[in-house]
């Protein structure tokens, strides 16, 4: 075709010659327009995605134009012309309201644009000089004005129709008619109860009709952080503020509040923290908060904590919102708060039970039988014509009953090919989860099987059928145990209609439920929540931090049982958070403000007082998420050995450790590369991202405790031109953030019928995008993973990779001083390897715990595949006695969970020394009177076959301890004063003590046994508290000379000498040799010059207070300098004995000496 | 998000539209809404700032008062239309004989397809 003629009306060429030359394609005639329409203040500017927008609307139009003038439409308009004068004519009696005579499409837009002052300004400089031949002529500037018209009027209409559309669909929902009295309810009481079904907009509408009747600072928490997420989303669109930032969210990782947010969506959890440092919450005026009926911890937590602060503030105001579901509950528990139920949007759904016929249920050990399942599938394909469309949805109770069905269902599917069979659980890559929300071809239906999580955190449109298998598995906590238990329950009656509504949302549904309707009638009312079923250490601990005094009377819903809490405290005491009597210690008042585990967070505390930061950051960061490895990539080999280079002998948080390290190396070199990676090795590349977010978040929450020095390193890179080039890279980053966030949303696919076939590795984000290519202008978007735009956007990658470069090259020291940090942190999950395991098969390795007999590794962990590193070596063993091994080599495994499923499972091991480690972290360890028998914990027994070692072992762990305590107190004391007012620890302190630990750790040389003790021992264990307690011994308590400030005395209970906390001299019972402790060996002090008979104690008391004199020198340290005196005369004190009536100079041994002289005498 | 003691902030000016009832906040009424340069309104509008446009001194026309019986009216095709001027479209309807043939004809297919719509 002819582009001349193509491009313009024929009419005009004839008017004007000049303009023969004018071709609309060549971009110099383009720019010409451009300076006259737009230029570089008008309303659409020149590069502006508007001015693209409008060329490629041009050239459609003169097309359409084109086509219109050669479909010859002239002759046409003629008659048109007359017969609307006909028409007119015979209305001439009414008014006229004075329209033109002539049809023209121009004047249905109510836009002019004014461009007069250019056109004539380059008309006149064009006046003087030659016209140029390719200038624009003035038919063509009315083209393009015409051409602009209706670009804008288009625009308009588009962005319109969205609106309206948004507004109707906003009517449409049940609680729009509610609008009103919902606002006046809030304006007049503190608290009102919501309540709706699913479906009827009450998260997206409320807190926007609050925004719209003039209230701001409004909270809305959500059980999940995605939620979070959409639903500001959502409601920043519908309130038409989707570019400002009125709404906003805030969770764990990331926010988009600012100073203008008048509405946030925040996790329940983080309005906890915000309440734990804003008490009075001031920064708000409403609280939502929603899904209240789910009962988790923190919002039932939540919900008692904003009863009490009501009294104290009494203009807040308080919306809960909720299923219909036991809403009574709420409404008295906030003194009969009124309740406003607003009706779902549920279709009809006919429930169909089909209980499963005995002959295909499941015993325990057995896999499911998949043919009830199936029966429903060939029904649907039986009942239903495939036209008529609708989805199916299977609620099963967990991740290995899915893949049976699953399985089963992809046969018929292959078979039918009707069918597209998708599994929904948390533990899939999120590329997977996604993929349940595309569409399926005509014909073909969505089998979704799906773990509760599509209960109520999901929503999936289209659902018409649902099966409802009845079960659930649930978490659950085992107090005496200690142990996390999973397992399967009859689900609710609440869960139960929750299913089945979940197949009305979009039109009348069926709901197959796979139980008799007896059972359904004997099912509970209502789930049970989670504050009964859970551990309760994390709640306790930020009771205590926020001063809500005694857990046991804290007005909770619905409270847990004593018991409970009871527990939470004993744990937290073992842990170090609570002192004896039940207050925060300083380490529990920070680990109560980390957002992770205790034990994740005590390592954190830990590893900033050594140079250990970066790797105890990466491994607590990596525990706190799901684990990378993909179960189902096990049973790759190709998987297998790419993972193998990545495998720590010394446990999985090394595995962990070795494989973030990696993951950083790979990222810095190839950036994007890095999925591909992933991939090869069976890795959710998703959760380390989420790693190296929480590690980021770790490091920040260390440096505002000021627990980490914050580095003022100058940006990377000094150059101006270096900087630039970044600058540039991050604003290209953000643009591709931006959109992709814009496509967000319409990026649905189409699923292929083979989806469901293909196995889970080769997953990842390859899938068809139809839809999503057509919206990306240049290519270059398509490439980019928006996990990587995020992560250049928040991360130093040069940063990282030095810090993975530095905790990759640790050194054998490092690598166990960084063991006995995690033990530490772990303590007291420890485990202990049973005597016979050498002589088992790999498989029936079997490990103790101290509440839990019989538990095993699980089959993820390093030592499932190689259990013999744990063994004690053959050749080292010596055998004493029949049931006796000696060896130095003893080793405990620190787990982080222990969870049963069908059977409990260790996860997250590290294995460390025993005797070693237990000396140093255990909470009590208690001797016989040479030290040559230990019990640690009540549980482990240690015997020593050299008395002398037993002593300089335990004397060195004392020593030790002693060190490391008053250097974490000192650390975390300038954590607490914000800097100033603690001295903080000298590097050299550091240094001394890691030293001496890492000799401790490696050098020692001590053949010992180790073994639990039988339920029988535990009870006869301790000498027991003696029948003639001297009051007096309280006084001269207090000169211990072994470790100021710890009061050594008689042990209440245990008997024998509390040394230290955790140590308690000879209260063991069966000492073979009572007397012993009154024993004197000759024995040289290494430091000083002292050579003279001692008993044990005195010994170790000698040698917790003298150092070697160089280092006193050094130091010049007060109070060491006192107790250095290099004689045992020192650690007399004066001692009032009642029975002989006089003062003795005696060391606190003699007086316990002294005292039992007078005991037997007495019998 | 500071806040003030018991705020509430004064609620924003709202455009209603008498005859589908959409209702939404609008930042301007006139000819000239901010920012618009050689771009003209040739009437009286409502105006407000367009949401699906990133670009903030995007503009977005909401509806504007009948011509004939100045009843406030959306820019929606079924509340409104405009030829030179803005009708209602009980106006419209009114007086559609003065319409052209185009519109005439367009407006008759519309109402057939909506009634078809309705089962
Ligand atoms: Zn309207
Ligand atoms: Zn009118």
């Amino acid at each position: 075709m002819d582009p001349d003629s193509r491009s313009r009306d024929p009419d005009s060429r004839s008017r004007d010659p000049d303009s023969r030359s004018w071709d609309w394609d060549r971009p110099q005639c383009r720019a010409q327009m451009d300076e006259i329409f737009f230029r570089q203040h008008d309303y659409i500017p020149a590069g502006s995605p508007e001015h693209a927008d409008f060329w490629a609307f041009f050239e459609r139009f003169q097309r359409f134009k084109m086509k219109k003038d050669v479909s010859g439409c002239g002759g046409s308009r003629k008659e048109e012309r007359d017969e609307g004068k006909e028409s007119r004519k015979s209305s001439a009696a009414k008014v006229d309201i004075g329209l033109p005579q002539e049809y023209d499409a121009r004047y249905r837009i109510n836009v002019s644009v004014c461009t007069r002052d250019v056109e004539e300004r380059l008309g006149r400089s064009e006046q003087g000089g030659r016209r140029s031949s390719a200038g624009p002529g003035s038919q063509e500037v009315t083209d393009c004005r015409l051409a602009l018209l209706h670009f804008l009027d288009f625009s308009q209409r588009q962005s319109f129709g969205k609106l309206a559309k948004l507004r109707r669909e906003q009517k449409n929902l049940p609680i729009f008619q509610y609008r009103d009295r919902i606002v006046d309810l809030v304006r007049r009481h503190p608290v009102v109860v919501v309540a709706g079904d699913t479906g009827c907009g009450k998260s997206t509408q409320v807190p926007q009709y609050l925004l719209d009747a003039g209230f701001s600072h409004i909270a809305c928490t959500q059980p999940r952080r995605i939620a979070c997420i959409s639903l500001a989303k959502r409601v920043t669109f519908e309130s038409l503020n989707q570019y400002g930032s009125k709404v906003g969210y805030q969770i764990r990782f990331e926010t988009t509040r600012t100073a203008a947010t008048k509405l946030l969506f925040v996790t329940e959890g983080l309005l906890l923290r915000q309440i734990q440092q804003d008490g009075a919450l001031a920064q708000y005026q409403v609280v939502i908060v929603d899904e209240v009926h789910e009962r988790h911890l923190h919002c039932d937590f939540l919900l008692g904590v904003l009863r009490s602060l009501l009294l104290s503030r009494p203009a807040l105001r308080l919306i809960l919102m909720s299923a219909t579901i036991n809403i009574k509950l709420f409404s008295s528990y906030f003194n009969n708060a009124p309740v406003l139920q607003v009706p779902g949007r549920l279709f009809p759904i006919q429930v169909i039970y089909q209980p499963i016929p005995p002959e295909e249920q499941v015993s325990r050990s057995e896999k499911m039988d998949p043919r009830p399942y199936l029966r429903v599938l060939q029904g649907i394909d039986q009942r239903y014509p495939p036209e008529e469309r609708g989805d199916l949805l299977i609620f099963l109770s967990g991740v290995a009953e899915i893949s049976t069905i699953q399985e089963a269902c992809q046969v018929y599917a292959t078979h039918t090919r009707r069918w597209i069979v998708l599994p929904l659980h948390s533990t899939l890559s999120l590329a997977q989860q996604d993929k349940v929300f595309d569409i399926a071809p005509p014909s073909v239906r969505k089998c979704i099987i799906s773990t509760n999580i599509a209960e109520t955190s999901v929503t999936i449109d289209g659902v018409r059928f649902v099966v409802d298998s009845g079960k659930v598995k649930e978490m659950s906590f085992d107090p005496k145990a200690k142990m996390q238990r999973l397992q399967e329950f009859w689900i609710s009656r609440a869960s139960s209609e929750q299913r089945k509504g979940r197949a009305g949302r979009t039109g009348p549904g069926v709901c197959y439920r796979l139980y008799a309707e007896s059972d359904y009638d004997a099912f509970a009312p209502y789930p049970v929540p989670e504050i009964h079923r859970v551990a309760l250490d994390s709640l306790i601990l930020q009771m205590k931090s926020m001063s809500l005094g005694d857990p046991l009377s804290f007005a909770f819903i619905d409270p847990p049982p004593a018991d409970r809490i009871q527990t939470a405290v004993t744990y937290l005491k073992e842990q170090g958070a609570l002192d004896r009597h039940s207050e925060l210690t300083s380490i529990g008042s920070l680990l109560a403000q980390l957002p992770v585990d205790v034990v994740i967070g005590k390592m954190l505390v830990l590893g900033s007082l050594f140079n250990l930061v970066e790797p105890v950051l990466t491994v607590a960061a990596a525990l706190s998420v799901q684990s990378p490895f993909l179960r189902s990539a096990q049973h790759n080999p190709d998987c297998t050995t790419a993972r193998q280079p990545l495998h720590s002998s010394q446990g999985d948080p090394f595995t962990l450790l070795n494989t973030f390290n990696a993951w950083v190396e790979v990222k810095g070199e190839r950036g994007g590369g890095s999925r591909k990676w992933c991939r090869r090795r069976g890795l959710e590349e998703q959760r380390l991202y989420e790693m190296v977010n929480l590690r980021k978040q770790f490091k920040d929450l260390l440096k505002s405790h000021s627990l980490l020095e914050s580095e003022f390193s100058a940006p990377s890179g000094g150059h101006r031109s270096q900087r630039r080039e970044r600058l540039t890279e991050r604003r290209k980053l953000h643009q591709l953030k931006r959109d992709h966030e814009q496509q967000e949303g319409s990026r649905r696919k189409v699923l292929r019928l083979e989806e469901g076939q293909e196995g889970e590795s080769s997953s990842g984000s390859d899938g068809e995008e139809t839809g999503r290519g057509k919206k990306d202008k240049d290519g270059s978007g398509q490439n980019m993973d928006i996990q990587e735009v995020k992560f250049k956007l928040r991360h130093n990658v040069s940063e990282l990779q030095e810090a993975a470069s530095s905790s990759q090259d640790l050194s054998s020291r490092q690598h166990s001083l960084l063991k006995l940090l995690l033990c530490r942190g772990l303590y007291p999950q420890l485990a202990l390897p049973d005597e016979h395991n050498s002589t088992r098969k790999d498989t029936e390795q079997v490990f103790h715990t101290k509440n839990k007999h019989g538990v095993v590794i699980h089959p993820t962990s390093v030592f499932a595949s190689d259990p013999e590193v744990l063994h004690v070596p053959e050749d080292e063993t010596g055998h004493t006695a029949p049931d006796r091994r000696d060896s130095s080599r003893h080793q405990l495994l620190a787990f982080v969970t222990l969870l049963e499923t069908n059977k409990p499972y260790l996860s997250n091991c590290v294995r460390v020394p025993a005797l070693q480690a237990l000396l140093l972290v255990a909470n009590s360890v208690d001797s016989n009177s040479d030290c040559t028998r230990l019990v640690v914990d009540g549980w482990l027994e240690l015997e020593l076959r050299d008395a002398e070692g037993a002593l300089k072992v335990l004397s060195t762990a004392l020593t030790l301890r002693t060190d490391w305590e008053r250097l974490l107190l000192a650390q975390l004391g300038k954590g607490t004063t914000g800097g100033l007012g603690g001295p903080g620890v000298s590097r050299r302190d550091m240094e001394k003590l890691s030293e001496g630990l890492v000799r401790f750790l490696l050098y020692t040389e001590v053949s010992y046994s180790l073994r639990r003790l039988t339920a029988f021992q535990t009870q006869n264990l301790y000498i027991g508290p003696q029948p003639e307690q001297d009051p007096s011994q309280t006084q001269t308590a207090n000169l211990n000379p072994l470790f100021p400030g710890v009061e050594a005395k008689p042990d209440p209970v245990k008997g024998g000498l509390r040394v230290t906390g955790f140590f308690t001299y000879n209260c063991l019972a069966d000492s073979r040799d009572l007397y012993s402790e009154c024993l004197r060996t000759f024995w040289t002090c290494p430091n000083c010059d002292l050579y003279m008979p001692l008993t044990p104690l005195e010994r170790m008391q000698h040698e917790a207070s003298c150092r070697p004199a160089a280092e006193l020198q050094q130091e010049g340290e007060p109070e060491n300098g006192k107790a250095s005196s290099s004689s045992a005369s020192s650690l007399t004190r004066v001692y009032h004995c009642d029975v002989c009536d006089e003062d003795l100079s005696l060391t606190s041994t003699e007086i316990l000496k002294h005292k039992r002289q007078h005991m037997y005498s007495a019998k | 998000m500071e806040q003030t003691t018991q705020d509430y902030e004064p609620p924003q000016k709202i455009f209603t539209c008498n005859l589908c009832g959409l209702a939404t906040p609008f930042t301007y009424y006139g000819q000239k809404p901010p920012n618009t340069r050689a771009i003209v309104l040739l009437e009286e509008c409502f105006v407000t700032r367009d949401p699906f446009n990133p670009d903030k001194e995007k503009f977005l026309v909401l509806g504007s008062n009948c011509s004939l019986c100045s009843n406030t009216v959306c820019v929606g095709a079924d509340c409104s239309l405009f030829y030179t001027k803005r009708f209602c479209m009980p106006c419209v309807n009114k007086h559609l004989d003065q319409f052209p043939h185009q519109i005439q004809t367009e407006l008759a297919k519309k109402k057939q397809s909506s009634k078809a719509a309705v089962p």
